[in-house]
């Protein structure tokens, strides 16, 4: 085989969404330094604020994707919903990081606590949706109730965990001034309950789910999904118990959002990949 | 040439991994009381209702088809 054969065919099998998926990374990585230059007391105003918009404007990137795919793969099909829902999880945060920079950024008001967390929060109910719909997907050809029961225990042990080390010691027993208002005192409450019982413990039960299908290439996106929301869970977990226990909150921590979404991002391009006739 | 659960689980184990292969495969020869060895080519049309249905939750309908189009090519 000559090697101009060899290249025409490595070309062919090379997937249609390895260069997107490459550029999501790429882009992805740009906003690491980026992020990092926003903590020098040097930085200028001009590269604080494009910096942050650069952040912003990923996660907006990242939910078109995931949305743009579910709607290629369609909504009359199970599958397209599946994607959809998650889809609109992200896109949901993108929403919430919109406000957060307006408010932020252009308005200069504490956007702690806002809409912008109604929005955010609303990741984990969809993102529950597209993993509960997509674990029934699977119950005629393998099997899902132990995994689904092994979620909920998750989700028991981790809302006992959360209890004990943050709800208990730091959030209820603070003040409603302190939480800054009613408001603040729920969406402190539903985001590390929201951690735990709606973010890893359906990512448990799907990944439970989706070992049963070995090595078959519908289980692939559905393994970067899972890892996506084992990132999401534990580095907003860090966040929430950093916040509370004073123990200090680092900028990495922002990567970490970026790094799950952009996970999830990632599944939907291989989800496309693998819905491809071969 | 291929048996119809052969061809099947050959098409069907890169798609959703051997354990679901097998219980589409399974499934029909249940359903038409007999086992997947015995399954033969007049029982394709039951074998490719059953598969529309279990992996139509999961896959999108041109993968089926595909799916489907190579069992097809394989017997």
């Amino acid at each position: 085989m000559s090697e101009t054969t060899s290249v025409i065919q490595a070309r062919a099998s090379r997937s249609p969404v390895t260069i997107p998926a490459i550029v999501l990374v790429v882009l992805s990585a740009l906003y690491v330094p980026l992020r990092a230059t926003m903590e020098s007391p040097t930085v200028s105003d001009a590269l604080y604020n494009g910096a942050y918009l650069y952040g912003t404007a990923l996660q907006i990137m990242l939910a078109l994707v995931i949305v743009a795919v579910a709607i290629t793969i369609g909504m009359k099909q199970s599958v397209g919903r599946q994607w959809l829902l998650l889809g609109l999880g992200v896109t949901m945060y993108a929403i919430g990081d919109i406000c957060w920079t307006l408010f932020d950024l252009f308005l200069e008001i504490d956007p702690y606590p806002s809409i912008a967390d109604a929005f955010y929060v609303a990741e984990y109910a969809f993102f529950l949706a597209a993993l509960l719909l997509a674990i029934r997907a699977y119950s005629g050809l393998v099997e899902t109730k132990r995994p689904l029961i092994a979620g909920v225990l998750v989700a028991a042990v981790g809302f006992g965990v959360v209890y004990a080390v943050l709800l208990q010691p730091y959030i209820l027993s603070a003040s409603l001034e302190e939480l800054g208002g009613t408001w603040g005192k729920i969406v402190s409450i539903l985001y590390p309950v929201g951690d735990v019982v709606l973010m890893l413990a359906p990512a448990v039960a799907l990944a439970l789910v989706v070992r049963q299908l070995g090595a078959g290439r519908l289980a692939r996106p559905w393994w970067v999904v899972v890892a996506g929301a084992l990132v999401f869970a534990l580095i907003d977990s860090f966040f929430v118990y950093a916040e509370w226990a004073g123990t200090g909150l680092t900028w990495w921590m922002d990567i970490g959002y970026l790094t799950a979404n952009l996970l999830f991002a990632i599944a939907a391009l291989v989800a496309k990949d693998a819905y491809r006739i071969t | 040439m291929a048996g119809l659960s052969e061809a099947a689980m050959a098409v069907l184990d890169p798609l959703v991994g051997a354990t679901a292969a097998s219980t589409c495969v399974r499934g029909t020869a249940l359903s038409l009381g007999k086992t997947a060895e015995d399954l033969g080519p007049d029982d394709l049309a039951a074998l490719e209702a059953n598969i529309k249905r279990l992996l139509g939750p999961v896959a999108p309908e041109s993968v089926i088809d595909d799916a489907l189009r190579q069992i097809e090519g394989r017997l």
